[in-house]
């Protein structure tokens, strides 16, 4: 019994002897990349300006949920991007153990040529549980811890990567804002 | 079939042990190893570490007398294997510089530019160049 694992963990290295580049897992390296290449020339947005968006969103329309979208979010739709979902403690920046294969698929995305020495924007995004402005500071820290991981862990040159924490200002699904689906971590590729 | 798999986990582990000329794995697929064996103990030892900074990786080594064996075994075992990556992606544009000098002279240095050239050239580019390539993880 005890063996098992260990022999499912051979088992798992013995197919990647024969297929090094096919997809093991439901998110696969290959998706990320065909989302986020083929970025041109550098755009023109700052984690800072978001950052500085975000909050005015919050003093300008306040109230229990966000009401009005970033004036930089049609810009940022625009852009190659993918979404993966990363689960952490609860009011925590620590990543959970089950996560850690997504965040060294991102890793194993941004290290290959078509992503490398490319610049993006790793942004966290809450549900819209909880006090928005905490949900904002929240969500930068997950980012960060992200792209901690992405620069330590797994040595992403750190310059590829900017974190910044959206909250709950641009949910995924305004019509459900509480919906789990709102939690998220959008790679999102911002050019040379 | 046990004998078989006994085999596999061996070429495995000669593998580990010769991280420049054999197979290397994903950072994705050795981090998942981590995740999968140590993901208990990592939350009963290590409630206040990150996976970055090796934060999980000194929790683990300070805690090594209490958690469980396959952990013990697997936490080495993941370092070697982002290790033979991280060699593997070191190497391949040195092992490739010649090819690049002949294939994609005048292509932009940095940035992957190259190493993206060489994928396109993989037909004229050398054997062991496209294996080198390949053990970065870069096709």
């Amino acid at each position: 019994m005890k063996i098992m694992p260990f022999l499912a963990a051979a088992g798992v290295a013995a197919l990647l002897l024969q297929v090094p580049a096919s997809a093991q897992t439901k998110l696969s390296r290959n998706e990320i990349i065909q989302s986020l290449q083929g970025a041109q020339n550098k755009v023109d947005i700052s984690t800072d300006e978001l950052r500085k968006q975000a909050l005015e969103n919050i003093q300008k329309y306040p109230g229990d949920n966000a009401s009005q979208a970033l004036p930089l979010a049609a810009k940022l739709a625009q852009l190659r991007q993918f979404v993966v979902e990363i689960t952490f403690d609860f009011d925590s920046a620590r990543i959970r153990p089950e996560s850690y294969e997504t965040v060294g698929i991102m890793a194993d995305a941004l290290h290959t040529p078509y992503l490398l020495g490319q610049k993006f924007f790793v942004v966290g995004h809450t549900d819209a549980k909880g006090d928005r402005e905490y949900n904002l500071k929240l969500s930068q820290r997950r980012a960060d811890a992200i792209r901690d991981a992405l620069i330590t862990t797994f040595r992403v040159p750190p310059e590829m990567l900017e974190a910044v924490g959206l909250g709950e200002e641009q949910l995924r699904d305004p019509a459900h804002p509480d919906s789990e689906v709102n939690r998220r971590v959008q790679l999102i590729n911002v050019g040379y | 079939m046990r004998g078989m798999f006994l085999a596999l986990s061996t070429a495995f582990a000669i593998g580990l042990a010769m991280p420049a000329t054999a197979q290397t794995v994903g950072f994705g697929d050795a981090i998942k190893i981590l995740g999968a064996s140590c993901g208990k103990d990592i939350e009963t030892y290590c409630k206040s570490a990150n996976l970055a900074n090796n934060e999980i990786g000194k929790c683990l080594d300070k805690n090594q007398s209490k958690i469980s064996a396959q952990c013990n075994a697997d936490r080495v075992k993941v370092a070697a294997l982002l290790e033979a990556r991280f060699a593997a992606q070191a190497a391949a544009p040195k092992i490739c510089a010649r090819d690049a000098a002949q294939k994609c002279k005048g292509v932009k240095a940095g940035s992957g530019y190259i190493l993206r050239c060489l994928l396109k050239a993989q037909r004229t580019v050398s054997d062991k160049c496209n294996e080198a390539i390949d053990l970065a993880g870069y096709r």
